[in-house]
């Protein structure tokens, strides 16, 4: 129980010093570059890595359950239709392996 | 100023409580979900109630709980949830001027306050013309915050009422959630290239065997960073 309170309050101050750093560092900060571009391309990088982790460490009906909820998602961009889709799916799927 | 009904921060707060409602409505779907996870990790009302209140960042949240969940230790837990918070910084440096002479309680509770949607919000309304700034952003905030905090401590005590999450598939909702959330943060075909090479990555980290699970995927996200660094043109 401990590690759940060390992830707490690390990302408690972690996010904290994030949101206080772009206040202070204001200008100093990158806008444009590099720097710019792989900052704001890594939220979307991280989700990715993290969506193709918990997939390739599934089975068959992972791998088919993801590419269910990826149309659903690109299709309709509803959440609730995509985790339905996703649950449904991995489940019917899950009977069958 | 503040004599004005329709100015003043009174009345911008409350406009920017108001605006943030349907907003407010989905992230409460979103921390049910959080709820139900954190159960998983044996968090309690009170566990769920600190973090909610103190990180306020809920992809974060579920990143590192989630991570916690998957039997990873507490410092990838910790360090995949920073990571997707950096992008804060950007966030709070693009609404600076809100801050400027503020007392440092203001300062304080606007940067803990900042969020991507109530951000959005605020920036959407001042591009529409209108004269808000600081606290309309904290209006939303706060509407967020109180959102976010009942649902996910509700979502913790209904979620001991469901037996065993991956015999009704429930362990696959937030692999659903993250796939929506990816393409919401798809911004068109620059990020193909950064988005294969985490893909990539990921694959190989996992396949050879070389990392566990909850390093390769923060090898993955940084190695699709750093390629938007690279390769990528303003």
């Amino acid at each position: 129980m401990t590690d759940i309170w060390v992830i707490i309050l690390g990302l408690a101050v972690g996010t904290f010093a994030a949101r206080l750093g772009g206040i202070l560092l204001g200008q100093r900060l990158p806008v444009t570059g590099g720097w710019a571009r792989a900052l704001s391309a890594l939220p979307g990088t991280l989700i990715v890595a993290l969506v193709a982790g918990q997939v390739f460490q599934g089975e068959w009906p992972e791998w088919i359950a993801g590419g269910l909820a990826a149309m659903a998602a690109i299709l309709t961009r509803s959440l609730v239709l995509t985790m339905a889709l996703g649950i449904i799916a991995v489940y019917v799927l899950r009977q069958y392996a | 100023m503040t004599a004005d009904p329709t100015t003043g921060p009174v009345a911008e707060f409350r406009s920017g409580l108001r605006e943030i409602m349907p907003l407010a409505a989905g992230v409460v779907i979103y921390g049910l979900a959080f709820g139900v996870l954190a159960s998983q990790a044996l968090m309690g009302g009170l566990e769920t109630g600190a973090m909610g209140s103190l990180v306020f960042a809920g992809a974060a949240q579920i990143v590192a709980v989630e991570r916690a969940v998957a039997g990873a230790g507490a410092l990838a837990a910790l360090v995949a949830g920073i990571a997707l918070n950096l992008r804060l910084v950007l966030v709070t440096a693009s609404i600076r001027a809100f801050f400027t002479d503020r007392p440092w309680w203001q300062v304080a509770l606007g940067a803990h306050f900042s969020t991507d949607e109530n951000w959005a919000m605020t920036v959407a309304a001042r591009k529409a013309g209108r004269d808000v700034g600081y606290w309309h952003l904290i209006g939303g905030g706060a509407g967020l915050f109180a959102a976010w905090l009942c649902s996910t401590v509700a979502g913790v005590m209904f979620a001991s009422a469901i037996p065993e999450p991956r015999a009704l598939g429930i362990d696959f909702a937030f692999t659903a959630a993250f796939i929506l959330i990816a393409r919401t943060l798809w911004q068109g075909r620059q990020d193909l290239l950064p988005w294969g090479t985490s893909i990539a990555v990921v694959a190989l980290a996992l396949w050879s065997g070389a990392l566990d699970p909850s390093w390769a995927l923060i090898l993955g996200g940084v190695a699709g960073a750093v390629i938007a660094g690279i390769a990528g043109d303003d």
